[in-house]
């Protein structure tokens, strides 16, 4: 029996010869990512020293730090949060990056994420790097083990098939279909496995919208998200890679806990109700359209990359942006921020009446402009569960950037196709 | 220097203090605008108030919280379960749970059992005797037996040990406790 590509990539992390489901055993990452963020890294790094007399890691190559969240800190906690983090990465000599935009999009703009290698953060959204052939797992605080220990004993995963074909139509992105993928199977449709993304329609999907398929995993139930690297991946990996990578895909027999085909082609805009991402919250943006809005959002760790912004753009060009709107944009990290606005993508925007910020993960958690109670957002954040944004009694819609950007031009949630050439 | 949890015997006897439905989001427990708090007192203030306004009044050591599928889904920050420990609460039997709070609230040395059909065999104040290295839920009153899935030997090795970062001292730490 053949395997997938996540058990080639786990087998080789975990130097056994075909990693089998359900097997528990240490691995070896090839990167152990954080963000430095009150509670997390500032407690690792006291542990480590205090508990365990790591003084000084004994791989730093390994180590990958990212300070993109609180990145207007606005008091002097959150400050020391970030001097201690800088200090703790100079001092140990690992990768440290900080102002970059959000780590899991760096990640992968720097080279981290290549075709065959197993990456693990605490935050489950590094499964966005599945967009390369890489693995990339959420394991919460146990990613302290990791930094302990160099390895981390993980769970073997089961892998589910999504078999793609045709493609997405104008006016269509990769979350509409992560949505209505949880809206068909369920909100633990996946538990505890991988969704591995394959065919014609996954070939022709361009990286970025990979990287939000993937980022959303956890939706699903999930535990992590990939596609088989192809020529476009491969390409990519090959201009940012630092070293030399070994790309692995599954074998045609290999076993899967179930198998799922889509047709792209019968794909319409999907949006979440606030709440959560579950099944029951999630409708055809049709059934909503004229809920009025006051705030609008593009960007987070899942959207905001240069397809999105170049979709709100051509949505919004030429025109302003809905009286009593507001719109935020933040381009999902300072490479994507530059490309769009060498591409004059950023002028149109602000033009359309859209604020540009710099990228970060801030508005995305409510850090960054909080919404008032009683307004209603359409976001493309990863989570819409009340409170998440700001005031507890603010509604929090999720959907594409395209309908996020449909909705700002509009003034209320509008089918993108209604707006869009 | 990081006090360790209490070390877990291999069974327990606790009533049901809850049962929530499927995709349950524990941050409704304490209410959203409270995930970021720490203090105890706080927490205690508003643990489950959504629910129901006596609820801290009425659950005692030892007991357990019930759930249906998925549950801990969204994202499961750790403050919720933080505040029904402080509670008492020792554990949670449900049909099935969300990987991301399966993953954390085992590393913090809780039980998590699944048991498929439990939410519907128990009622709020049941008494269980639970064996969570055999995931086994005894109902004397009802003579009900539920068997659900043991977790693995690393899961089993985690919470006999008080969780991960227990299990992680005792076997790298440089600390005597």
């Amino acid at each position: 029996m053949g395997q997938t590509i996540t058990q080639k990539i786990l087998s080789r992390a975990g130097s056994v010869d075909a990693a089998q489901v359900g097997e528990n055993y240490p691995v070896r990452p090839d990167y152990m990512v954080a963000y430095d963020f009150p509670g997390y890294t500032d407690r690792f790094f006291r542990q480590m020293k205090e508990d365990f007399g790591v003084t000084k890691v004994a791989e730093p190559d390994r180590y990958v730090l990212f300070i993109d969240h609180l990145l207007s800190n606005k008091n002097e906690h959150e400050a020391e949060v970030h001097k201690v983090t800088r200090d703790w990465a100079h001092k140990n000599g690992v990768h440290f990056h900080e102002g970059e935009g959000i780590g899991h999009q760096v990640a992968a703009e720097l080279g981290y994420a290549l075709p065959g290698s197993f990456l693990i953060h605490f935050d489950g959204h590094i499964s966005s790097l599945g967009a390369f052939g890489s693995l990339g797992m959420g394991v919460r605080r146990d990613l302290l083990e990791g930094w302990v220990t160099g390895g981390i004993n993980l769970d073997i995963p089961d892998t589910t098939r999504f078999h793609l074909t045709g493609s997405l139509a104008p006016g269509l992105e990769s979350r509409d279909l992560i949505h209505k993928i949880i809206s068909d199977i369920g909100a633990d449709g996946v538990a505890f496995q991988v969704m591995e993304y394959t065919g014609p329609g996954a070939q022709a999907m361009p990286l970025g919208q990979r990287q939000a398929l993937c980022g959303m995993a956890m939706f699903a139930g999930g535990v992590s998200a990939i596609f088989n690297p192809d020529e476009l991946s491969l390409e990519y990996s090959r201009k940012v890679a630092k070293k030399d990578f070994e790309p692995l895909y599954s074998d045609p027999d290999a076993e899967y806990a179930a198998r799922y085909d889509i047709n792209l082609n019968d794909l319409s805009p999907q949006i979440v109700l606030p709440g959560s991402a579950r099944a029951a919250n999630t409708h055809d943006v049709r059934e909503v359209s004229g809920q009025k809005i006051q705030r609008a959002f593009i960007g987070s760790c899942a959207s905001g990359r240069i397809e999105d912004i170049r979709a709100a753009a051509q949505i919004l060009e030429g025109e302003r942006v809905a009286s009593g709107v507001e719109l935020n944009v933040v381009p999902t990290s300072k490479r994507i921020y530059d490309q769009a606005e060498s591409e004059g993508l950023l002028d149109t925007l602000r033009t359309a009446g859209a604020h540009v910020v710099e990228s970060s993960c801030d508005f995305c958690f409510g850090y960054a402009k909080p919404l008032a109670p009683g307004e209603v957002c359409v976001s493309t954040g990863v989570l819409n569960i009340a409170g998440r944004m700001g005031s507890a009694d603010a509604d929090i819609f999720m959907g594409s950037a395209t309908t996020v950007a449909a909705s700002a031009l509009t003034g209320s949630l509008t089918d993108p196709r209604e707006v869009v050439n | 220097m990081t006090a360790l949890p209490q070390v877990l015997p291999d069974v327990l006897t606790g009533r049901v203090a809850w049962i929530f439905g499927d995709d349950h989001d524990i941050d409704l427990m304490i209410g959203v605008e409270n995930i970021k708090y720490t203090d105890p007192d706080h927490l205690h203030s508003v643990c489950m108030k959504a629910y129901e306004e006596d609820f801290t009044d009425k659950v005692r050591e030892g007991d357990w919280l019930v759930g249906g599928r998925n549950f801990g889904y969204g994202h499961p920050h750790y403050v919720a379960m933080t505040a029904m420990r402080n509670e008492g609460i020792v554990g949670v039997i449900a049909e099935s749970f969300a990987p991301g709070f399966w993953r954390g609230e085992v590393s913090n040395g809780m039980p998590l059992l699944t048991v498929p059909g439990v939410s519907s065999a128990v009622e709020r104040w049941d008494e269980l005797e639970v064996n969570w290295r055999e995931a086994t839920v005894k109902v004397a009153s009802k003579g009900l037996e539920l068997q659900g899935q043991p977790l693995n030997e690393r899961g089993q090795e985690m919470i006999a040990a008080g969780g991960r970062y227990a299990l992680l001292l005792a076997e790298h730490g440089t600390k005597v406790n």
